[in-house]
């Protein structure tokens, strides 16, 4: 009995929810932004008609102070637009773009917490399944972000304390606010926590080009050639496609390989977690990708082994591999060493204004409705435990509707840190 | 001050909205952040059809309501659970895990659910506990639609002195269970809890590796994992002396043990304390050596192994396992081998000749029962992981204590 990779992967949550074609997936994420700018300008409109309501239901018990007061808690320190223009939304585009940068921002942020590569890969690939079902609009990037990295190290079997984990952030930053949009998240990745990677077969695919390269492997029982052939042909390849034949060292073929793993390495931490690569392509596609994005000849003689060119399946296989490759190629991150330093900061700088813009423009239109995360999963939390059927002792339940209610009193009474929240929340 | 139904996300008891109006401003104000609640205001235009819920919400509701829960089966610290059934299909059963929130954890969804959710989403298996769906309510407790599975487990079944139970149907038992851990480790799972009553039996008898709550994925190597974990009767040697690599072969000779109580009909290597489990263990395999366990002089707590004892001969095993034969005899052996690189792989146990040579296993339906029931479901669904009911206290799987060896 054996089960090839192939079956294992088709049982998995990340091809059966989170594989799509390319049309597919612009398919949602219209629908997605669609919706939220639905909401934005349906809770803009409901807030002004509220801000002209409140003025006279105020009147008769409130002095001017309290109510200027309860205007900057309320949620109007978010500058919405006044008058009765239409709010103006962020395109699908713009969205992208803006995930975009919130998957670049999760990669710094775990390599400033020394994350594991895995955890820190499969955080973006969360956020980037997070925001297929929500906007930018509706959910804003940090918090999201930080959250999204605390559930990659759950899920990944590293249970982190929250409260450290928040303290890397600055005082503003509270294990509750990391806390708060966990459900929201989890309910959002549709409970799928499992993410599967190319790191893995990137590294089972160097190890077996070093045996071959020792002549040590037949990459299949079934190989026509021995161990001894293939290693003759590999030490003829040619450094670039259609170069000429080269003859190298058993050494200089080793560190070939192990440069090509370098590089390979390098593209699926960058460019492969910062493209739709993972919604496109399975893990396999993807690593052998990056590598014939290293090193073709070498790419192409290691498939070869496997997928002798008679298979009517090599040419599909090559071609999905080589569209692949155009996607990692595509991403900025990809010749970001290679291009002159001028010219890299021009881009680079280029990049953060366009990125700045939209962050200006994201300002304009936020659902003001979710804003405050914290206090939204406050009122669920307290909801659950009130009305959730913890049937523990009556001493016990007092004592947490006591907390809850010591808590919904610091939120009303404790202006200055709703307001830093609500700043926060920009 | 009092609770305030504006923060709510439930809906609002007749009238609130009006007395949203009379409140303290800062209460109003609040109210905005969730206005779901909100009386519709009269100028605001609705969002057709979706209600104000997020995507991923209405995805959610239309998994929820696609299951009607029934009566409460039981309680544990961890999960509550429901019998409840497909609301297109009365007949088609489900149990439903409801995993408790609790206000006092201060690190968001515990271990357990996540470990379980993340798992048990990705393995479909005849017998490994098939998960349904997932769905949270309002109130963001997590529910886990889980297989139902009436016929209790395989600890009550060999503690049930009602039911007897030949050879062919302890080989019957032990394959499925075998072909569980070794899809588990196809999948680069380890369950790390494997033990009778974490194996359920569904009503046609098939047996159902179930609790994913100490579950993970395979480590890289060289990342440290840890060694408290598997409850304790069943944990192996490698783990109580501390080792921090380890690959399948842990769930490997759980899987002994269990094998081992379904032909003595009691608990094979039954211990108090951790440091009392290893030294039990070696009262019938031996005490390792740097000869027979490589490098098993170098881990952690190597000094707990005390004097070398010698291992039980032949005759011990042939006296006490009569049931299973030379060949069952030689496989258990295999399994519950010390030195976990030498210790059977899940693969290796299948391909083992026991399967194949007689007596055939039974089959799953013409396997002896048990009444079980729903009550019995609860039972088994809601512990948590690394518990047994064994009535030795032994509720401490991720509290290891070698201090009382000193």
């Amino acid at each position: 009995m054996k089960l090839t990779e192939d079956d294992i992967y088709r049982t998995s949550t990340q091809y059966r929810n989170w594989s799509f074609t390319p049309t597919q997936l612009a398919l949602q994420r219209q629908k997605t932004n669609q919706q939220a700018s639905e909401r934005v300008k349906a809770a803009v409109a409901r807030q002004r008609a509220q801000r002209v309501r409140q003025p006279q239901a105020d009147t008769a018990s409130t002095s001017e102070s309290e109510r200027n007061g309860s205007g900057i808690e309320n949620g109007s320190s978010t500058p919405i637009p006044v008058g009765d223009q239409e709010v103006n939304c962020l395109t699908v585009e713009e969205e992208m773009k803006l995930v975009d940068t919130f998957c670049e921002k999760a990669l710094d942020l775990g390599k400033f917490c020394n994350f594991p590569t895995e955890v820190t890969a499969t955080c973006i690939q969360f956020l980037r399944r997070f925001y297929l079902f929500n906007s930018p609009m509706t959910y804003e990037g940090q918090n999201i972000s930080r959250t999204a990295m605390f559930i990659a190290n759950k899920a990944e079997s590293y249970f982190l304390n929250a409260e450290n984990y928040a303290a890397r952030f600055g005082p503003k930053a509270t294990a509750e606010k990391v806390l708060a949009p966990e459900y929201l998240i989890i309910q959002a990745l549709r409970y799928n926590l499992d993410v599967r990677h190319p790191f893995r077969g990137l590294k089972g695919g160097h190890l077996e080009l070093i045996e071959l390269a020792n002549g040590n492997l037949a990459a299949l029982p079934s190989a026509t050639e021995t161990p001894a052939e293939l290693q003759a042909q590999m030490l003829l390849l040619p450094r670039k496609p259609d170069g000429p034949a080269t003859r190298m060292s058993i050494a200089e073929l080793e560190k070939r390989i192990t440069d090509a793993y370098g590089f390979a390495s390098h593209i699926l931490k960058t460019a492969a977690l910062l493209t739709d690569a993972y919604f496109l392509y399975t893990p396999s596609h993807i690593w052998l990708s990056a590598h014939l994005l290293a090193d073709e000849p070498l790419t192409l003689f290691y498939l070869s082994t496997k997928l002798p060119s008679s298979s009517p399946m090599a040419a599909k296989t090559l071609a999905t591999i080589r569209s692949c490759a155009t996607l990692l190629s595509s991403h900025r991150s990809f010749n970001s060493d290679r291009i002159p330093p001028s010219e890299k900061d021009a881009r680079d700088k280029k990049e953060k204004e366009e990125v700045q813009v939209l962050v200006k423009k994201l300002r304009q239109c936020r659902d003001p409705d979710k804003i405050d995360l914290v206090k939204l999963n406050q009122a669920q939390k307290r909801d659950a435990v009130e009305g959730g059927g913890l049937e523990e002792n009556k001493a016990k339940r007092r004592k947490l509707q006591r907390e809850g209610y010591q808590k919904e009193a610091e939120d009303f009474w404790g202006p200055e840190l709703a307001k830093g929240e609500n700043r926060e929340g920009k | 001050m009092a609770h305030s139904p504006v923060l709510s996300p439930k809906p609002n008891p007749p009238g609130a909205g009006s007395r949203i109006t009379t409140m303290n401003p800062k209460a109003k104000a609040l109210a905005i952040l969730n206005h779901a609640n909100q009386p519709p205001a009269p100028s605001t235009a609705t969002t057709p059809g979706d209600g104000g819920t997020d995507l991923a919400e209405q995805m959610n509701d239309e998994v929820r309501r696609k299951f009607v829960s029934g009566a409460r089966l039981g309680e544990g610290t961890y999960a509550v659970v429901y019998s409840g059934h497909y609301r297109h299909d009365p007949s088609r059963l489900v149990a439903i895990k409801k995993i408790k929130l609790n206000p006092e954890h201060k690190d968001g969804i515990a271990p357990d659910a996540i470990r379980e959710i993340k798992h048990l989403s990705e393995l479909s298996h005849p017998n490994i506990i098939q998960l349904h769906a997932i769905f949270s309510t309002k109130e963001q407790n997590i529910s886990l639609v889980l297989e139902h599975l009436p016929l209790g487990d395989l600890e009550g079944l060999w503690k049930n002195q009602s039911i007897s139970y030949s050879g062919a149907d302890i080989k019957s038992w032990a394959s499925m269970l075998a072909q569980a851990v070794w899809f588990c480790h196809e999948n680069y799972v380890l369950h790390r809890d494997i033990k009778g009553n974490n194996l359920l039996i569904a009503a046609d008898g098939t047996l159902k590796l179930a609790d994913f709550g100490l579950a993970r994925s395979f480590a890289d190597p060289g990342r440290v994992m840890t060694s408290m974990v598997i409850t304790r009767f069943y944990r192996p040697p490698e783990l109580l002396l501390g080792c921090l690599h380890y690959g399948g072969t842990v769930d490997v000779w759980s899987m002994g043990v269990v094998l081992a109580e379904l032909v003595l009909r009691e608990w094979f290597l039954p211990a108090d304390t951790d440091s009392q489990q290893l030294l039990v263990i070696c009262d019938v395999f031996g005490t390792p050596t740097e000869e027979t366990w490589p490098g098993v002089t170098k881990l952690r707590n190597a000094a707990i192994l005390g004097v070398a004892k010698r291992p039980q001969p032949l005759s011990y095993w042939r006296q006490r396992f009569t049931l299973l034969g030379e060949d069952g005899i030689d496989l258990l052996r295999s399994m519950l081998i010390m030195d976990p690189a030498k210790r059977f792989s899940a693969r290796k146990v299948l391909e083992h000749r026991y399967w194949t040579n007689a007596p055939r296993p039974t089959k799953k339906e013409d396997l002896p029962k048990q009444g079980g029931g729903l009550a019995k479901v609860g039972e088994d669904l809601k512990r948590r992981a690394g518990e047994t009911d064994s009535g030795r206290g032994d509720k401490v799987a991720r509290k290891l204590d070698f201090g009382s060896m000193r």
